[in-house]
Parts: C-alpha cells; sequence; structure tokens
C-alpha cells in the first residue's frame, strides 16, 4: 500500500514523500523554482551553468568528492534544467538514501569558487557546441524566439556562447542567493522510507537556508503568428516546427490536452502519423503538449527530404485545421487514454518515475495525487473535453519555424 | 517531454556505460548458432526457460510487485544476415513487418496493438530484429498472439514496401545531420568483424535497386526461429504462458540458415572530414567477450573509466581539464568467438581535439596499469545497485534475460549477478588489466580538415 507523507520546515521548505513499503530504492530529487525564463538577458544561461556548478562543491565538500560519493552509494545521480525549474536527483537504494540527503542538501549551498567557475565555463561551452550540431536543437531554440518575442520563455535554456562567456561568478552567486531560497523549492522522495527519520535528516541539514522572496515574472507574451526560414547549406534534411497556445500545467484541461497530443501526434497510430510516416513522406512527425507554469503550448514537428517540405507542411496545417473544425472521435480517445495509462501505470512502478512526477506536480500545482486519482481524471476524459479544447485554443496563433539547406 | 539539459550526457546510443549495457549494446550473435539448454525445460521459483524443437526458446521472470509484463523477442534476423547486394534490407523488413499480419490489416494492426495499451518498438540491429512491447499484465495474452502473426503472418502489401523503403532511405540522409550518430557507424564498421560491423542503415544505392518480391522471399527465411529468443518479464504465471507460446508459436516453421563469415575490419586510425562545431572523437579496442569467464572483470574496468562522475574520464578530461562536455566509454561484446570490444567517445571543438585525444589514451595506458582499492569498492557497489534497480524494471528485465540466453545459453538471476559482481578481488581485476591492457586502438574522428590530429599510441 502506497501512503504520502508531508511537512514543510519554518524556513518554507517543503519536504513530500510517496512511500511504497514493497520498493527495492528510493529516489530522492531536490526542485528548483528557476530556470532560464527567470533570468534577465544579460546573465542567459546562469540557470543551467549554475546547475552544473552546484556539483562543484561546497565549504565541506570538494568537486571530486562529491562526484565520488555518489559512486560509492551506486547512486544514479544527474540534474536536468528547462525554462522553468532546476532538478537535482538520485536514485538508490534505500540503506544510501540517509547519506544521499546529506550530499544532496549540501550541494544546495555550493561553494561557487572562482577556479571551478572558470573551469566549467568551458565544458558549458563544450555543451553549446554539442547542441549546435544537432538541427533539432537549433530549430527549438529559434522557434521559441519566434513565438515568444521578448518574454522571457523565448530564452535559450543553455544561453547564448556570448552571455556565457560574460557571466561572471559574482553575477551566477547573486543569481543563486536570489532563486534558490527554501521556499522556491521542493524536496521529495519515493520508494522505501523511514519519513520520520528522513523529516529529521532534512531538519538537520536544511533548517539552516535563509528564508528568500522570490517572485516570478507572470507576464503574458504577446504572441503572433510569426514564421521564418533558416538556411543551413550543409544539411541533408528539412525540419519544421509550429508552436501554438495550450492550457497550463495549471489548468484542468491538460489532460484533453495530453489527449489530444496523443491523438495528433504520438510515434505510432497518431494523425500525424497516418498522413506522414506511416506513406514515408516524413521520417519524423509529432505533436506534443508543453505544460509552463501559467502558460502552455502544443508544439508540432517533422523532419523529411527538403523536396517534400512544402507537401509536408500542407498536411500538418491540413490536420491541425481538421482537428480544429471536427475535434476527435471516441474512438481515437479511448485508444489514445489506454496507451496514456499504461505509460503512466509503468512509470509508476519505478520510484525514481514516481519521485519525478510528485515533485513536478508540487512545484506546478503545489497539491499530491496518488497515480490512481490521476488516472480517474483522466479516464473521465473523453471526446467531448478534447473537442472543447480545440474550440477554446483553436490551435493559433501558430508560428512555424523551419531549417534546412534551402 | 519538457526540453532540457542534463548535468552529464546520456545519450543511448553513444553512452555504453557498463551500467546501461543491454540491449542493441550486446545483441550482436551469430545467427543460426545453436543454442544449448541441457534439461529442455527448467524452472526456479523466479525464472522459467524452454526450448522448443524449431528453435525458439522462451525466458521468463516472474516479479511480483508490478502490474506489468514487458517481452523481448528477437529473432536472428539483422543487418548482418542482409544479403551482400542488399544492405539496409533488414531496417526495410522491419518497418514493413509491422504493416498489417495475419487477419489485420495495416491499420486494424495498430489500432489494436494502441488499444491494447502497448508500448513497443520494433527494429533491426546488427544480429537481430528486436520487438519489444511493455503492456498491464493482463493484455499479455492477446499482445503475443498478435507478435506471432507479425513473425509468422506478417501480410507485407505491396502498398507498404515503396513506404518502409522511402523511410529507410531517409535515415540514411538523417545520419550525415547528427555527426556524434554518423561516428558511432562509422567507429564499428572500422573495428568490428564484417558483418558485425555493419550499420543497420545499409546503403542507399542497395536500397534504391531493392524489391517487394525479393524481400519477401528473403522475409520467408529471415523470419526464422532458429536462435530466436523470447523473453518475458513482469507479473506472469509461468504455465500459463508456457502454453500460450506452445500454441502460438510452436508451430512457427524453422528454415535453413547460413552463418555468415566473420571477416577482419580494417581497423587503424580514420578521419571524415564534415563542417561541425565539435569534432567527434571515437576509440575502439578489443577485449574478453560477455561468455568469457573474465567478462565481469572486463566490464569493471570499463565502470573504473566511466562508470559514474567520478569514473576517470569524466574526473580528468572533463572535471579537471573542462575539454568536454561528453566524454565516456562502454563495453559491447560479439557473441563468442567474437571479440569484447570497449568503445569510447569524446566530442570537443576543433582546437581542443587533440589535447582530448591526448588525454584519452593517457587514461586507457594509465587503466591497464591498475585500479584502486576505492575504485574498485565504488564501481562494485555501483553495478551492485544496478542490478537490484533493475529488477523493478519489467522491460529491463525482459531485455536482460534475452541478453543472458543469447550468450550464456541460460539467464541468471540476479542474486547470481550481485554474488558474482561480490565476488571481485583487487588482484583479480589487476591482474586482468596487466593481461589485457588496452592496445590495438581504432581511432575514428569526424570533424574539419583541419587541425589534423596525430594518434600518439605511444604516450
Amino acid at each position: 500500500m502506497v501512503y504520502f507523507k508531508q511537512a514543510q520546515l519554518a524556513n518554507g521548505l517543503d519536504v513530500i514523500a510517496e512511500i511504497i513499503p514493497d520498493a527495492q530504492s528510493s529516489a530522492i530529487g531536490f526542485m528548483v523554482k528557476t530556470g532560464s525564463r527567470d533570468e534577465s538577458p544579460e546573465v542567459n544561461g546562469v540557470s543551467h551553468f549554475l546547475e552544473h556548478m552546484m556539483f562543484k562543491g561546497t565549504s565541506r565538500r570538494t568537486a571530486a568528492q562529491v562526484n565520488r560519493e555518489f559512486d560509492a552509494m551506486g547512486a544514479r545521480n544527474n540534474a536536468f534544467t528547462s525554462n522553468e525549474v532546476t532538478c537535482y536527483w538520485a536514485h538508490v537504494l534505500p540503506e544510501f538514501l540517509p547519506a544521499a540527503l546529506d550530499l544532496l542538501a549540501d550541494m544546495m549551498r555550493p561553494a561557487l569558487r572562482n577556479d571551478d567557475f572558470d573551469m566549467e565555463k568551458k565544458v558549458i561551452l563544450e555543451e553549446i557546441a554539442l547542441y549546435l550540431d544537432r538541427p533539432g536543437h537549433v530549430l527549438y531554440e529559434a522557434i521559441m524566439q519566434d513565438h515568444f518575442g521578448r518574454h522571457p520563455m523565448a530564452q535559450s535554456i543553455l544561453g547564448p556562447k556570448e552571455s556565457i562567456s560574460a557571466l561572471t561568478r559574482d553575477q551566477m552567486q547573486a543569481y543563486f542567493e536570489s532563486h534558490y531560497g527554501p521556499g522556491n523549492m521542493a524536496l521529495a522522495v519515493a520508494g522505501k522510507i523511514d519519513f520520520d527519520a528522513f523529516l529529521s535528516d532534512v531538519e538537520k541539514t536544511c533548517a539552516a537556508w535563509p528564508h528568500v522572496n522570490v517572485r516570478r515574472n507572470y507576464s503574458t507574451p504577446e504572441l503572433k503568428a510569426n514564421r521564418r526560414h533558416i538556411t543551413d547549406v550543409k544539411l541533408r534534411r528539412h525540419y519544421m516546427a509550429m508552436i501554438c497556445p495550450g492550457p497550463s500545467a495549471q489548468d484542468d484541461r491538460r489532460y484533453a490536452a495530453q489527449i489530444l497530443s496523443d491523438v495528433m501526434g504520438d510515434s505510432d497510430g497518431s494523425r500525424f502519423y497516418w498522413s506522414l510516416v506511416e506513406p514515408g513522406l516524413a521520417d519524423d512527425a509529432d505533436f506534443s503538449f508543453f505544460p509552463h507554469d501559467g502558460m502552455g503550448s502544443f508544439f508540432a514537428g517533422a523532419s523529411c527530404d527538403p523536396s517534400r517540405a512544402a507537401q509536408v507542411e500542407e498536411i500538418m496545417l491540413a490536420e491541425i485545421s481538421k482537428a480544429v473544425a471536427g475535434g476527435v472521435s471516441d474512438s481515437e480517445v479511448i485508444r489514445s487514454r489506454t496507451k496514456i495509462e499504461t505509460g503512466a501505470v509503468l512509470q509508476g512502478e519505478l520510484p525514481l518515475g514516481r519521485m519525478r512526477n510528485i515533485l513536478g506536480r508540487w512545484i506546478y500545482n503545489h497539491e499530491y495525487r496518488t497515480l490512481e486519482q490521476e488516472l480517474e481524471v483522466l479516464r473521465k476524459t473523453g471526446a467531448a473535453e478534447v473537442t472543447s479544447l480545440l474550440r477554446d485554443y483553436l490551435l493559433s496563433p501558430l508560428t512555424i519555424t523551419t531549417l534546412g539547406p534551402g | 517531454m519538457i526540453p532540457s539539459f542534463k548535468r552529464r550526457c546520456t545519450d543511448p546510443i553513444l553512452n555504453l556505460s557498463v551500467q546501461e549495457i543491454g540491449g542493441d549494446s550486446r545483441s550482436l550473435i551469430l545467427p543460426g548458432m545453436t543454442t544449448t539448454v541441457s534439461p529442455q525445460h527448467s524452472a526456479s521459483s523466479a525464472q522459467y526457460c524452454h526450448q522448443w524443437p524449431n528453435g525458439l526458446t522462451l525466458v521468463a521472470e516472474k516479479i511480483e510487485s508490478v502490474q506489468s509484463a514487458a517481452m523481448t523477442l528477437l529473432v536472428a534476423a539483422g543487418a548482418s544476415t542482409d544479403p551482400s547486394d542488399a544492405l539496409g534490407s533488414a531496417n526495410v523488413l522491419a518497418d514493413w513487418v509491422m504493416r498489417g499480419a495475419g487477419s489485420r490489416d495495416n491499420r486494424a494492426l495498430t489500432d489494436y496493438l494502441d488499444s491494447l495499451g502497448v508500448q513497443r518498438a520494433t527494429g533491426a540491429e546488427t544480429v537481430f530484429m528486436r520487438f519489444s512491447a511493455s503492456m498491464l499484465a493482463r493484455n499479455l495474452p492477446a499482445v503475443l498472439e498478435v507478435y506471432a502473426d507479425i513473425v509468422q503472418r506478417p501480410q507485407l502489401p505491396e502498398a507498404g514496401f515503396a513506404p518502409a523503403r522511402d523511410l529507410a532511405m531517409q535515415q540514411i540522409d538523417a545520419i550525415e545531420d547528427e555527426p556524434s550518430q554518423k561516428l558511432n557507424l562509422m567507429l564499428r564498421a572500422r573495428h568490428l568483424p564484417e558483418p558485425f560491423g555493419r550499420a543497420v542503415i545499409g546503403r542507399k544505392d542497395h536500397l534504391v535497386a531493392l524489391t517487394a518480391s525479393a524481400l519477401r522471399q528473403d522475409c520467408r527465411e529471415r523470419l526464422n526461429p532458429r536462435g530466436a529468443i523470447l523473453a518475458v518479464a513482469g507479473n506472469i504465471d509461468f504455465h500459463m504462458l508456457h502454453d500460450l507460446v506452445e500454441k502460438c508459436f510452436a508451430g512457427w516453421a524453422a528454415q535453413p540458415s547460413a552463418q555468415p563469415l566473420m571477416r577482419a575490419a580494417p581497423r587503424g586510425v580514420q578521419h571524415i572530414t564534415q563542417s561541425s562545431n565539435q569534432v567527434q572523437i571515437g576509440l575502439a579496442y578489443d577485449t574478453v567477450c560477455e561468455s568469457d569467464p573474465e567478462s565481469l572483470l572486463a566490464q569493471m574496468a570499463v565502470g573504473v573509466l566511466s562508470g559514474g562522475m567520478g569514473a576517470r574520464l569524466f574526473s580528468e578530461i572533463r572535471e579537471k581539464q573542462g575539454l568536454c562536455y561528453a566524454v565516456h566509454a562502454g563495453y559491447m561484446s560479439l557473441k563468442s568467438p567474437g571479440p569484447g570490444v570497449v568503445i569510447g567517445y569524446a566530442g570537443t571543438v576543433p582546437d581542443r581535439a587533440q589535447r582530448t585525444l591526448d588525454s584519452f589514451l593517457v587514461e586507457l595506458k594509465r587503466l591497464g596499469g591498475g585500479v584502486s582499492t576505492d575504485e574498485l569498492e565504488r564501481t562494485r557497489v555501483g553495478m551492485k545497485s544496478r542490478v537490484i534497480m533493475q529488477g523493478e524494471s519489467s522491460a529491463s528485465r525482459a531485455a536482460a534475460l534475452a541478453a543472458d540466453f543469447h550468450y550464456y545459453g541460460r539467464t541468471r538471476t540476479l542474486d547470481e549477478l550481485r554474488t558474482r559482481i561480490e565476488a571481485v578481488t583487487l588482484e583479480n581485476l589487476n591482474s586482468f588489466l596487466a593481461s589485457h591492457p588496452p592496445e590495438k586502438i581504432t581511432v575514428v574522428t569526424i570533424g574539419p580538415a583541419e587541425p589534423v590530429l596525430t594518434v600518439n599510441t605511444d604516450i
């Protein structure tokens, strides 16, 4: 039997746990509600760079010690940064959970030493170079700029080379101090856990962190139907992306949006699959829903031979118009719901999957739902709800950005 | 999935770190090779194995704590069985067979699997064609019946051939736009013996000449139960599973199959000129194969090199010198008597490529000098932890059971794996490294023509 526990420290740090007594392992993670949308343009990329620097040691540990300690507990661990959150996680055997907490909590108060900062800057510049060799990434960054314009959601997660090169340690320190307050993050665990002992350890390691007032900019982006083509003569394929508004992470219509994205663009059996991939016109075509904080997006993408670019784009647009005009059918929704439900059950069997799920929901919605409660809501979402969602959003204004040799 | 950027590169194609071994990286087998299951049928409390006269083997493991079941079906029809004038045909076939089977046409088949909520992937690899599917355990019987149709009664509709071939040709172009993936293919081709170094994507000129009738004929011979492995893990009942597989697969007719001859790879050093932001650096050298009694030592050595963020490559090349974002190594193996191979990867901007390559070679040379107690212990605990975590995932276990049977002719329990990992001593590992130091290293690079890289093997 799975059960939920929750506590809040006096400084505002939320601690949540999904206890799975039969689990063989435990997953733990801190998620900070900060990402590239929370950066000023001159420090664009600092959230992601800081995420790397958090592994570079504390007043108690050197960088090498941080890495070796994770290895010594046999942890699978990593961190990631998105437009809106930064997350640090570890998946360990239950006997190592106290050690994993001690290490992760210590990392959350980094030393940010000058030498480490200079060295890691080189690694970040390498990471930027690596992604510049991936057309899908280049296109994603371009369409975010085209769509969100001056809104901070437009900013690159990795940051441009220029702002990273110019960034100073002190700017990073200031960003850390203003965004890594305990009230702007949450700590989650899932798996086999002794919650009382865990909470007592959290008190010891995290209670002294000072509270910080953090406010995210929730301004509404001014969205227009933009269109741009980027030429790169060395490419062999044509890549296209489309983006338009959708419901936010807090909006109950997100379940209908998730079903819509599966009906439209799942890799098997979706409308895009039948109209583009199955006939061999595009080797890849997808339609996804990205719920953001206070806003949301639908994102469509495809890649094809440059000679078929116009045909593929026409079909994508026709499918989008058809959905808006005619909605979706019951049988499509039932199939998509079954796929989503199976995926959620499979993910829920792994403590790491559950930890990430409850942590994300806590940061975005400040609520906990069991997997079964989530699935209940999903099961109640039918074709009528999806069709009504389409009427609300009309999949417009639609920004289209393309990248290819022509 | 919302885009995000990770601290450590976890590229599924190149990051063959030791704890993630499984799947494609190990799926190299000599097709048609007879498997050896001494009793025709064996069952422990948690595992089950049975071989049918047509050559198909069922291996299974019960996981009480999950609601799911996962299957991995490996059929010895991978790219290594492509006719020499039809390279890439297995890749086309892997798409075509999913376009209708038994009484269901393309759309009916896809809709039916979707209505069962099956998460699935089908693809040609070097040795096998792999069919993977995860589902709620109650749907397993219906799903197995569908896959029985796919491998025994594919419709191979005429209308589906051209799109399947077209998509395969598009993949060949797509690889040119992703230099890190291209490197992986080029390195394998340079180091692994033919036909096991072949790129699954094949050749465009061969695919242009490929016809539906030739591939249909070829399919009958290649989708063959000989050497096929069906692995199932999850909340399952062995007796029900046995009866179901008997009903669905026992009548699958075996075909004669030829064993391809292995031919030595060119190896040595190769640079491929291509305009890109980073230089891609790939290295490969031989070690013992998976079924060798010392393979665990080879894997632990790779763990010391690249098991975690405290391991040598990450620590020396990225953390101390800041030369790369992505740098790692992994172990893969051909089936005996083929070699085991360690594959290394680093990506870096051109003006730091020489230093990165030199540093990588220094680390390989240093590995031959042995490892410390701390390094062994960190690697050991990491491997043990992965073993336990693997037991929580039906999909991981199904893939691992299939790989076990392929390499060892039997499955291994998680307890057996743990015991073996615990038994390794520092002396074992260091004497293994002294007798199997990294040497005769193949190096493939992709990037601009200048600067020209030098492979200093005498570092």
